[in-house]
Protein backbone atom coordinates (compact mmCIF):
# COMPACT_ATOMS: atom_id res chain seq x y z
CA UNK A 1 0.00 0.00 0.00
CA UNK A 2 2.75 2.06 0.82
CA UNK A 3 4.63 1.44 -1.72
CA UNK A 4 1.85 1.79 -4.54
CA UNK A 5 0.90 5.45 -2.74
CA UNK A 6 5.04 6.15 -3.47
CA UNK A 7 4.46 5.18 -7.06
CA UNK A 8 1.70 7.26 -7.37
CA UNK A 9 2.92 10.47 -6.32
CA UNK A 10 6.58 9.81 -7.61
CA UNK A 11 4.76 9.63 -10.96
CA UNK A 12 2.38 12.32 -10.64
CA UNK A 13 5.15 14.87 -9.83
CA UNK A 14 7.20 13.26 -12.75
CA UNK A 15 4.95 14.21 -15.11
CA UNK A 16 4.68 17.55 -13.83
CA UNK A 17 8.07 17.95 -13.91
CA UNK A 18 8.51 16.69 -17.89
CA UNK A 19 5.48 18.54 -18.66
CA UNK A 20 6.85 21.61 -17.35
CA UNK A 21 10.36 21.07 -19.03
CA UNK A 22 8.91 20.46 -22.32
CA UNK A 23 6.67 23.16 -22.10
CA UNK A 24 10.27 25.39 -21.28
CA UNK A 25 11.71 24.12 -23.95
CA UNK A 26 9.22 24.78 -26.66
CA UNK A 27 9.03 28.32 -25.00
CA UNK A 28 13.07 28.95 -25.41
CA UNK A 29 13.31 27.36 -28.77
CA UNK A 30 10.50 29.84 -30.41
CA UNK A 31 11.43 32.76 -29.03
CA UNK A 32 14.70 34.23 -29.60
CA UNK A 33 16.08 35.40 -26.04
CA UNK A 34 18.04 38.49 -25.80
CA UNK A 35 21.07 37.11 -25.84
CA UNK A 36 21.51 35.26 -28.91
CA UNK A 37 19.70 38.91 -30.65
CA UNK A 38 22.54 41.00 -29.35
CA UNK A 39 25.25 38.34 -31.44
CA UNK A 40 23.02 38.45 -34.60
CA UNK A 41 23.44 42.49 -34.22
CA UNK A 42 26.94 41.81 -33.75
CA UNK A 43 27.16 39.30 -36.59
CA UNK A 44 25.12 41.72 -39.04
CA UNK A 45 27.11 44.80 -38.16
CA UNK A 46 30.24 42.98 -38.77
CA UNK A 47 28.70 41.98 -42.35
CA UNK A 48 28.14 45.48 -42.68
CA UNK A 49 31.61 46.48 -42.39
CA UNK A 50 32.98 43.49 -44.39
CA UNK A 51 30.86 44.58 -47.05
CA UNK A 52 32.01 48.20 -46.88
CA UNK A 53 35.15 47.54 -46.62
CA UNK A 54 35.00 45.41 -50.10
CA UNK A 55 33.22 47.59 -51.36
CA UNK A 56 36.19 50.55 -50.60
CA UNK A 57 38.67 48.26 -52.09
CA UNK A 58 36.63 47.70 -54.93
CA UNK A 59 35.96 51.32 -55.64
CA UNK A 60 39.44 52.39 -55.58
CA UNK A 61 40.03 49.64 -58.01
CA UNK A 62 37.96 50.61 -60.12
CA UNK A 63 39.55 54.73 -59.93
CA UNK A 64 42.64 53.14 -60.69
CA UNK A 65 41.76 51.26 -63.44
CA UNK A 66 39.87 53.80 -65.02
CA UNK A 67 43.11 56.15 -64.92
CA UNK A 68 45.15 53.47 -66.13
CA UNK A 69 42.13 53.28 -69.31
CA UNK A 70 42.73 57.04 -69.11
CA UNK A 71 46.27 56.70 -69.98
CA UNK A 72 46.57 54.00 -72.15
CA UNK A 73 44.34 56.10 -74.31
CA UNK A 74 46.20 59.23 -74.20
CA UNK A 75 49.03 56.40 -75.24
CA UNK A 76 47.61 55.29 -78.02
CA UNK A 77 46.29 58.05 -79.41
CA UNK A 78 49.25 60.06 -79.26
CA UNK A 79 50.19 60.23 -82.85
CA UNK A 80 46.92 60.05 -84.59
CA UNK A 81 44.84 63.21 -84.80
CA UNK A 82 41.31 61.83 -85.38
CA UNK A 83 41.32 59.44 -82.56
CA UNK A 84 43.21 62.37 -80.55
CA UNK A 85 40.02 64.37 -81.12
CA UNK A 86 38.04 61.28 -79.88
CA UNK A 87 40.12 60.91 -76.92
CA UNK A 88 39.59 65.08 -76.04
CA UNK A 89 35.62 64.31 -76.57
CA UNK A 90 35.55 61.49 -74.24
CA UNK A 91 37.07 63.20 -71.74
CA UNK A 92 35.19 66.53 -72.18
CA UNK A 93 31.78 64.26 -72.43
CA UNK A 94 33.09 62.67 -68.80
CA UNK A 95 33.33 65.85 -67.70
CA UNK A 96 29.95 66.90 -68.66
CA UNK A 97 28.55 64.00 -67.22
CA UNK A 98 30.49 64.42 -63.54
CA UNK A 99 32.09 61.49 -63.95
CA UNK A 100 35.59 62.83 -63.21
CA UNK A 101 36.84 65.64 -60.35
CA UNK A 102 36.39 69.39 -61.85
CA UNK A 103 38.10 72.37 -60.45
CA UNK A 104 37.17 75.87 -61.12
CA UNK A 105 35.84 79.63 -59.62
CA UNK A 106 32.36 78.79 -57.76
CA UNK A 107 30.65 79.41 -54.59
CA UNK A 108 30.46 77.63 -51.15
CA UNK A 109 27.37 77.47 -49.06
CA UNK A 110 27.51 75.63 -45.56
CA UNK A 111 24.03 75.15 -43.99
CA UNK A 112 23.30 73.42 -40.72
CA UNK A 113 20.34 72.80 -38.07
CA UNK A 114 20.23 75.79 -35.33
CA UNK A 115 18.82 73.70 -32.30
CA UNK A 116 18.86 77.18 -29.98
CA UNK A 117 15.72 78.10 -30.84
CA UNK A 118 16.44 81.64 -31.12
CA UNK A 119 16.43 83.51 -34.41
CA UNK A 120 18.85 85.90 -36.16
CA UNK A 121 17.83 89.06 -34.70
CA UNK A 122 17.51 87.11 -30.53
CA UNK A 123 13.99 86.20 -30.51
CA UNK A 124 12.58 82.50 -29.29
CA UNK A 125 11.27 81.07 -32.67
CA UNK A 126 7.83 80.22 -32.39
CA UNK A 127 8.26 76.83 -35.28
CA UNK A 128 11.92 74.50 -34.43
CA UNK A 129 11.38 73.04 -37.75
CA UNK A 130 11.78 76.15 -39.55
CA UNK A 131 15.59 76.12 -38.18
CA UNK A 132 16.07 72.45 -39.41
CA UNK A 133 17.57 71.68 -42.93
CA UNK A 134 15.06 70.24 -44.70
CA UNK A 135 15.33 68.32 -48.36
CA UNK A 136 13.32 71.19 -50.10
CA UNK A 137 15.84 73.46 -48.86
CA UNK A 138 18.38 71.87 -50.24
CA UNK A 139 16.32 71.41 -53.68
CA UNK A 140 15.21 75.53 -53.41
CA UNK A 141 19.18 76.01 -53.14
CA UNK A 142 20.20 74.03 -56.23
CA UNK A 143 17.74 75.22 -58.23
CA UNK A 144 18.91 78.66 -57.70
CA UNK A 145 22.42 77.38 -58.30
CA UNK A 146 21.54 76.25 -61.36
CA UNK A 147 19.61 79.29 -62.50
CA UNK A 148 22.53 81.07 -61.76
CA UNK A 149 24.56 79.31 -64.22
CA UNK A 150 26.19 76.79 -62.10
CA UNK A 151 28.11 74.48 -63.97
CA UNK A 152 29.06 71.40 -61.17
CA UNK A 153 27.45 70.90 -58.04
CA UNK A 154 28.25 68.91 -55.43
CA UNK A 155 26.16 68.01 -52.09
CA UNK A 156 28.61 66.47 -48.84
CA UNK A 157 30.73 65.07 -51.97
CA UNK A 158 27.83 63.55 -53.34
CA UNK A 159 27.94 65.06 -57.11
CA UNK A 160 24.87 66.00 -58.87
CA UNK A 161 24.28 64.70 -61.99
CA UNK A 162 21.46 64.34 -64.71
CA UNK A 163 19.63 61.08 -62.91
CA UNK A 164 20.29 62.64 -59.05
CA UNK A 165 16.96 62.48 -56.70
CA UNK A 166 17.14 64.59 -53.45
CA UNK A 167 14.74 62.80 -51.28
CA UNK A 168 13.63 62.88 -47.58
CA UNK A 169 13.49 59.54 -46.24
CA UNK A 170 11.82 59.99 -42.61
CA UNK A 171 14.36 62.50 -40.75
CA UNK A 172 17.37 61.38 -43.09
CA UNK A 173 18.16 63.40 -46.66
CA UNK A 174 19.43 61.09 -49.90
CA UNK A 175 20.76 62.11 -52.54
CA UNK A 176 21.65 59.65 -55.30
CA UNK A 177 20.88 56.96 -52.81
CA UNK A 178 22.94 57.83 -50.22
CA UNK A 179 22.34 59.46 -46.89
CA UNK A 180 23.28 63.05 -45.68
CA UNK A 181 22.45 64.99 -42.23
CA UNK A 182 23.61 68.28 -41.32
CA UNK A 183 25.76 70.45 -41.88
CA UNK A 184 25.41 70.54 -45.82
CA UNK A 185 27.97 71.83 -47.87
CA UNK A 186 27.17 72.87 -51.35
CA UNK A 187 29.39 73.55 -53.49
CA UNK A 188 29.25 74.71 -57.10
CA UNK A 189 31.45 75.88 -59.84
CA UNK A 190 30.52 79.16 -61.57
CA UNK A 191 31.12 82.85 -61.74
CA UNK A 192 31.42 83.43 -57.54
CA UNK A 193 29.60 86.86 -57.88
CA UNK A 194 26.60 85.62 -60.08
CA UNK A 195 26.27 82.72 -57.65
CA UNK A 196 26.79 84.36 -54.69
CA UNK A 197 24.13 87.35 -55.85
CA UNK A 198 21.29 85.24 -56.78
CA UNK A 199 21.11 83.27 -53.34
CA UNK A 200 22.33 85.77 -50.84
CA UNK A 201 20.46 89.33 -52.34
CA UNK A 202 17.52 90.38 -50.12
CA UNK A 203 14.79 87.89 -50.91
CA UNK A 204 17.27 85.04 -52.00
CA UNK A 205 16.73 81.97 -50.30
CA UNK A 206 19.73 82.09 -48.64
CA UNK A 207 18.51 85.39 -47.48
CA UNK A 208 14.81 83.75 -46.02
CA UNK A 209 16.94 80.76 -44.07
CA UNK A 210 19.23 82.95 -42.37
CA UNK A 211 15.92 85.08 -41.72
CA UNK A 212 14.52 82.03 -40.54
CA UNK A 213 17.47 81.33 -38.08
CA UNK A 214 19.09 78.69 -39.84
CA UNK A 215 22.89 78.66 -39.92
CA UNK A 216 24.38 79.80 -43.32
CA UNK A 217 27.69 80.29 -43.99
CA UNK A 218 29.03 81.35 -47.66
CA UNK A 219 32.46 81.82 -49.03
CA UNK A 220 33.64 82.75 -52.71
CA UNK A 221 36.71 80.75 -53.99
CA UNK A 222 38.50 81.13 -57.08
CA UNK A 223 39.84 77.15 -57.35
CA UNK A 224 36.76 74.82 -55.71
CA UNK A 225 37.14 71.31 -55.78
CA UNK A 226 34.00 69.55 -57.13
CA UNK A 227 33.71 65.81 -56.59
CA UNK A 228 33.18 63.36 -59.14
CA UNK A 229 29.56 61.18 -59.30
CA UNK A 230 30.56 58.11 -57.47
CA UNK A 231 28.35 55.80 -58.82
CA UNK A 232 27.07 54.18 -62.12
CA UNK A 233 24.47 55.84 -64.74
CA UNK A 234 22.28 53.15 -66.02
CA UNK A 235 20.38 52.63 -68.77
CA UNK A 236 17.47 50.40 -69.84
CA UNK A 237 15.00 52.10 -71.84
CA UNK A 238 16.77 54.97 -73.83
CA UNK A 239 17.99 55.00 -77.52
CA UNK A 240 19.30 56.67 -80.09
CA UNK A 241 16.88 58.27 -82.17
CA UNK A 242 17.62 57.12 -85.79
CA UNK B 1 6.69 -0.82 -9.92
CA UNK B 2 8.22 2.91 -8.37
CA UNK B 3 10.22 2.72 -11.89
CA UNK B 4 7.61 2.03 -14.25
CA UNK B 5 5.36 5.19 -12.47
CA UNK B 6 8.35 7.42 -13.26
CA UNK B 7 8.52 6.11 -16.84
CA UNK B 8 5.01 6.70 -16.98
CA UNK B 9 4.56 9.61 -15.69
CA UNK B 10 7.79 10.88 -17.88
CA UNK B 11 6.35 9.88 -21.17
CA UNK B 12 2.43 11.37 -20.14
CA UNK B 13 3.80 14.37 -19.52
CA UNK B 14 6.51 14.55 -21.93
CA UNK B 15 3.24 14.09 -24.77
CA UNK B 16 0.75 16.73 -22.77
CA UNK B 17 3.78 19.38 -23.20
CA UNK B 18 4.19 18.84 -26.41
CA UNK B 19 0.38 19.90 -27.43
CA UNK B 20 -0.04 21.99 -24.06
CA UNK B 21 -0.13 25.94 -25.11
CA UNK B 22 3.03 27.64 -25.00
CA UNK B 23 4.13 29.75 -21.73
CA UNK B 24 4.76 33.81 -22.67
CA UNK B 25 7.98 34.07 -22.81
CA UNK B 26 8.10 37.29 -20.10
CA UNK B 27 6.74 33.71 -17.74
CA UNK B 28 9.06 31.18 -19.11
CA UNK B 29 11.84 32.79 -16.53
CA UNK B 30 9.65 31.91 -13.49
CA UNK B 31 8.65 28.52 -15.26
CA UNK B 32 12.65 27.79 -15.09
CA UNK B 33 13.37 28.30 -11.34
CA UNK B 34 10.12 26.03 -10.57
CA UNK B 35 11.94 23.33 -12.78
CA UNK B 36 14.96 23.46 -11.41
CA UNK B 37 13.52 24.01 -7.88
CA UNK B 38 11.47 20.36 -8.77
CA UNK B 39 14.47 18.89 -10.26
CA UNK B 40 16.15 19.08 -6.81
CA UNK B 41 13.61 17.98 -5.00
CA UNK B 42 13.63 14.70 -6.88
CA UNK B 43 17.11 14.29 -6.50
CA UNK B 44 16.64 14.81 -2.96
CA UNK B 45 14.01 12.27 -2.72
CA UNK B 46 16.05 9.66 -4.82
CA UNK B 47 18.82 10.35 -2.08
CA UNK B 48 16.60 9.88 0.46
CA UNK B 49 15.35 6.99 -0.69
CA UNK B 50 18.69 5.47 -1.11
CA UNK B 51 19.25 6.43 2.92
CA UNK B 52 16.11 4.96 3.53
CA UNK B 53 14.90 7.76 5.40
CA UNK B 54 12.18 8.53 2.68
CA UNK B 55 9.09 10.78 3.48
CA UNK B 56 6.64 11.22 1.60
CA UNK B 57 5.47 14.18 2.93
CA UNK B 58 8.49 15.74 3.53
CA UNK B 59 9.26 15.04 -0.21
CA UNK B 60 5.17 16.42 -1.79
CA UNK B 61 5.53 19.61 0.24
CA UNK B 62 9.60 20.46 -0.78
CA UNK B 63 8.03 19.69 -4.28
CA UNK B 64 5.66 22.59 -4.65
CA UNK B 65 6.64 24.08 -2.24
CA UNK B 66 10.38 24.75 -3.31
CA UNK B 67 9.06 25.42 -6.57
CA UNK B 68 6.37 28.32 -5.41
CA UNK B 69 8.63 29.12 -3.03
CA UNK B 70 11.26 30.17 -5.72
CA UNK B 71 8.67 31.47 -8.14
CA UNK B 72 7.21 33.70 -5.54
CA UNK B 73 10.88 34.59 -4.72
CA UNK B 74 12.06 35.61 -8.33
CA UNK B 75 9.02 37.78 -8.88
CA UNK B 76 10.08 39.51 -5.45
CA UNK B 77 13.39 40.26 -6.76
CA UNK B 78 12.34 41.34 -9.86
CA UNK B 79 10.38 44.34 -8.10
CA UNK B 80 13.58 44.91 -6.02
CA UNK B 81 15.80 44.71 -8.88
CA UNK B 82 17.62 42.10 -7.41
CA UNK B 83 18.69 38.86 -8.70
CA UNK B 84 17.07 36.27 -6.36
CA UNK B 85 16.61 34.20 -8.46
CA UNK B 86 20.69 33.18 -8.71
CA UNK B 87 20.79 32.77 -4.74
CA UNK B 88 18.04 29.92 -5.95
CA UNK B 89 20.05 28.84 -8.59
CA UNK B 90 22.57 28.76 -6.55
CA UNK B 91 21.05 26.75 -3.36
CA UNK B 92 19.61 24.45 -5.72
CA UNK B 93 22.29 23.67 -8.41
CA UNK B 94 24.34 23.20 -5.29
CA UNK B 95 22.04 20.82 -3.71
CA UNK B 96 21.09 19.07 -6.77
CA UNK B 97 25.21 18.35 -6.52
CA UNK B 98 24.85 17.09 -3.26
CA UNK B 99 22.30 15.03 -3.30
CA UNK B 100 24.03 13.33 -6.88
CA UNK B 101 26.80 12.99 -5.25
CA UNK B 102 24.80 11.04 -2.44
CA UNK B 103 23.82 8.43 -5.20
CA UNK B 104 27.06 8.39 -6.74
CA UNK B 105 28.52 7.32 -3.51
CA UNK B 106 25.54 4.57 -2.63
CA UNK B 107 26.11 3.04 -6.10
CA UNK B 108 29.78 3.17 -6.03
CA UNK B 109 30.26 1.64 -2.45
CA UNK B 110 27.34 -1.21 -3.77
CA UNK B 111 29.25 -2.21 -7.39
CA UNK B 112 32.18 -3.64 -6.39
CA UNK B 113 30.73 -5.93 -3.27
CA UNK B 114 27.86 -6.93 -5.84
CA UNK B 115 31.53 -8.52 -8.63
CA UNK B 116 32.86 -10.10 -5.27
CA UNK B 117 29.72 -11.77 -4.47
CA UNK B 118 29.25 -12.96 -7.82
CA UNK B 119 33.05 -14.18 -7.68
CA UNK B 120 32.44 -16.03 -4.41
CA UNK B 121 29.07 -17.81 -5.94
CA UNK B 122 31.36 -18.83 -8.34
CA UNK B 123 33.98 -20.20 -6.72
CA UNK B 124 32.01 -22.07 -4.75
CA UNK B 125 30.03 -23.51 -7.59
CA UNK B 126 33.49 -24.60 -8.51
Amino acid sequence: MQKKQIAITLGIMCFALTMAIVIQLRTVYSSTSTVPQVLVEDSLRDEVLRWKEKYDNTYGELTESTKRLEEIRKLATQNDITSMAKQQEITESNMLLGLTEVTGPGFQIILSDNNTGITSEGNKVLDISSQIVHYDDLLQVVNALNNAGAEAISINGHRLVQTTAITCEGNIIKINGQRISSPFTIKAIGSPATLSGSLTMIGGYLYIMQEDGVNVQTSQSDSLVVEAYNGVINYKYIKLKK
Amino acid sequence: MILIAIVIGCILGAVIGIYAPMVPYTYSGYLAIAIIAALDSVFGGIAATLNKNFDLKIFVTGFFGNAILSILLTYLGQKLNVDIYLAAIVVFVGRMFNNLAIIRRYYLNKWPSKKEENKNETEKSK
